[in-house]
């Protein structure tokens, strides 16, 4: 290792550790590494410039976040809240299904797990813990849990950032995660049924078939969402840049005209929101981007390929050891870092093995998407906290059966490449390229 | 004073959201003129990727504060206040310092450019890059600033002011 890498490691490290902004920290490590070698400062700034003003791609990230929190602002999460309850309510452990369907339901139209958690999760704890029917830690633990699956169906934030590094296609990874998605949220699912069963939760009252339509019919403008974002994309007509924009325009003219759930001053805060999500998202690509220039001059990516080959690695135990790699971060790290930072390390020698980088890139977004919800450090926990004022040991207490099951099928997408790629296969997809 | 940069941010945050809405509103020009209109628009792209930029780091600049960065604070949390102090001038020292020290070599990658013009709308890219500029030059009065605070006394995190709106970050 050359001495300008180790101080620029040891700068970033000592000073991400102590609490320091992450792409600042990046940015300030970034510039002692090129003064260090004796090349020219400027280069940070020229690397993070260029990196931002040159992707087509990016703009899709302000745009689904400007998507995301328009639907929050609106009472779309109330109707699709009402519509989830009379399809699954009247099972056992209704609440908890529920509670899976809306998180479903609700990334299909937002990719970002944190837009779940804020839009569902308060409604989805208060209406289980309603007459002491749930634990509140219970509660808290499934709304974190469910939330997970927002990025993994489409559409999807850390896939667009995947797709900024990996130049995978961003179609055919938001198809890769539809399966995983659901299989996801059939292994909740189960869960639920069984601590259902074993908390022995009352059945809720159904609600009357016959008032299904009329509370489909309330719920229609945001069930078409989902439909609007995949016909886009999918039937060619727009590219997912364009799908997300189109995705936000919906938002708002549903949430303004239809629903009447914004005025001026709703709308100036959800602009606010979003413009700070945005910045700091675009700071953390920005800052990536020169660290990752940093990365590849080092030819880190190679050594790590020479690496591999010399103890003769099978693509499959490379996975899992990676995966294993990821986790154990993911409790560490923010989930943006480690798919712009730490993963393109290991592209290349994925391509060597053979991996295919769509599945390569929806089992890493998955995994990442998992350390949301890994103590110490698990974003969607401290949203919920901060929220909903559950207390942190309640809800970490709760969540270790969620994380056990979202790795079991983790596992299953990484042992069988299919679950990833058969949708995209229909679309055309050829894999291994 | 305090007031004033209160009213100065809100200032800043309302101009970061008309960017951000007017990005939203050009990409959806683009969208119009390429599909209804049939005769895709030029000047749309560019001009998103440099509302995009300026978002970024006039964000970065004017908007953020420490509590909306992304940040790896376990360890911050679980020491003790002063050692806590002792880590919030540390690292407000270094990245005062580190933008500061590139700050020559910025300013001059960033005017080199006067002598080129954006591909569409002509701009010139010194001013469309100068809020990189405007961003580094920002940090380095913002950290120094904070780590002088933080010296004289101040709880790191009370310098945070509290929003009608405060953003949770993204994934």
């Amino acid at each position: 290792m050359s001495l300008a890498l180790f101080s620029c490691l040891a700068v970033m490290i000592v000073l991400a550790t102590i609490g320091s902004s992450i792409p600042l920290s990046m940015i300030v490590a970034a510039i002692v590494y090129l003064a260090v070698k004796g090349q020219d400062m400027g280069l940070a700034a020229e690397q993070i410039i260029q990196g931002l003003y040159d992707s087509f791609v990016i703009l899709a990230i302000p745009l689904f976040i400007v998507a995301a929190n328009f639907m929050n602002a609106g009472t779309i999460s109330d109707r699709l809240n009402v519509f989830c309850l009379a399809i699954v309510g009247r099972l056992k452990g209704g609440m908890g299904h529920v509670n899976v369907l809306n998180s479903l339901v609700f990334a299909g139209m937002s990719g970002s797990a944190v837009a779940d958690v804020v839009g569902m999760g308060k409604m989805s704890i208060d209406m289980m813990v309603k007459n002491n029917r749930y634990p509140l830690g219970y509660a808290a633990a499934i709304t974190a849990a469910t939330a997970v699956v927002g990025p993994i169906i489409p559409p999807s934030i850390p896939m667009v950032l995947y797709s900024i590094v990996s130049d995978a296609s961003i179609g055919y990874l938001f198809l890769g995660g539809v399966l995983p998605g659901l299989i996801m949220c059939a292994a909740m699912m189960l869960l639920n049924t069984y601590m259902a069963h074993r908390m022995n939760v009352p059945l809720e009252e159904p609600i009357p078939l016959r008032e299904i339509p009329a509370v489909t019919a309330r719920a229609f403008p945001a069930l078409l969402m989902p439909i609007i974002l995949m016909v886009g994309i999918y039937g060619g007509a727009t590219t997912p840049t364009e799908a997300a924009a189109i995705a936000a325009a919906y938002a708002f003219l549903v949430a303004v005209f239809l629903y009447r759930a914004l005025n001026f001053s709703n709308i100036r805060a959800v602009m606010h929101d979003s413009v700070k999500s945005s910045a700091s998202v675009g700071l953390i690509i920005g800052s990536a981007l020169i660290f990752n220039y940093i990365v590849a001059t080092e030819n880190i990516p190679a050594q790590v390929q020479q690496l591999m080959k010399g103890v003769e690695i099978s693509p499959v135990v490379f996975l899992l050891l990676l995966n294993l790699l990821f986790l154990v971060l993911g409790c560490l790290l923010d989930a943006s870092t480690i798919i712009l930072v730490i993963i393109p390390v290991f592209i290349p020698t994925a391509k060597a093995l053979g991996i295919d980088l769509v599945h390569f890139g929806v089992v890493a977004v998955v995994n990442c998407m998992i350390g949301l919800i890994t103590p110490p450090y698990g974003v969607l926990l401290f949203v919920i906290n901060a929220i909903t004022g559950v207390p942190m040991k309640l809800l970490i207490h709760y969540i270790w059966p969620w994380i056990a099951v979202l790795i079991a099928s983790l596992l299953v997408m990484i042992l069988v490449p299919d679950t990833v790629l058969a949708i995209p296969k229909l679309f055309g997809y050829v894999p291994g390229r | 004073m305090n007031r004033l940069i209160q009213w100065a941010r809100m200032i800043a945050l309302d101009v970061a959201a008309l960017m951000l809405g007017a990005l939203f509103i050009v990409f959806l020009i683009q969208i119009l003129s390429r599909y209804v209109f049939n005769a895709p628009a030029l000047w749309t792209l560019e001009a998103c990727l440099t509302l995009w930029l300026w978002v970024v780091f006039w964000g970065g600049a004017f908007v953020l504060q420490e509590k909306d960065h992304v940040r790896f604070d376990v360890l911050y949390v679980a020491v003790g206040r002063n050692l806590r102090r002792v880590f919030a001038i540390v690292s407000a020292v270094a990245i005062g310092a580190g933008m500061l020290a590139a700050l020559p070599a910025t300013w001059s990658y960033i005017t080199f450019y006067q002598i080129k013009r954006s591909a569409v709308l002509g701009i010139r890219l010194d001013i469309v890059f100068s809020i990189y500029g405007i961003f580094a030059a920002m940090l380095v009065i913002r950290y120094f600033w904070r780590a002088f605070l933080v010296a004289r006394g101040a709880d790191p995190e009370a310098l945070d002011k509290r929003e009608i709106s405060d953003g949770y970050h993204v994934q």
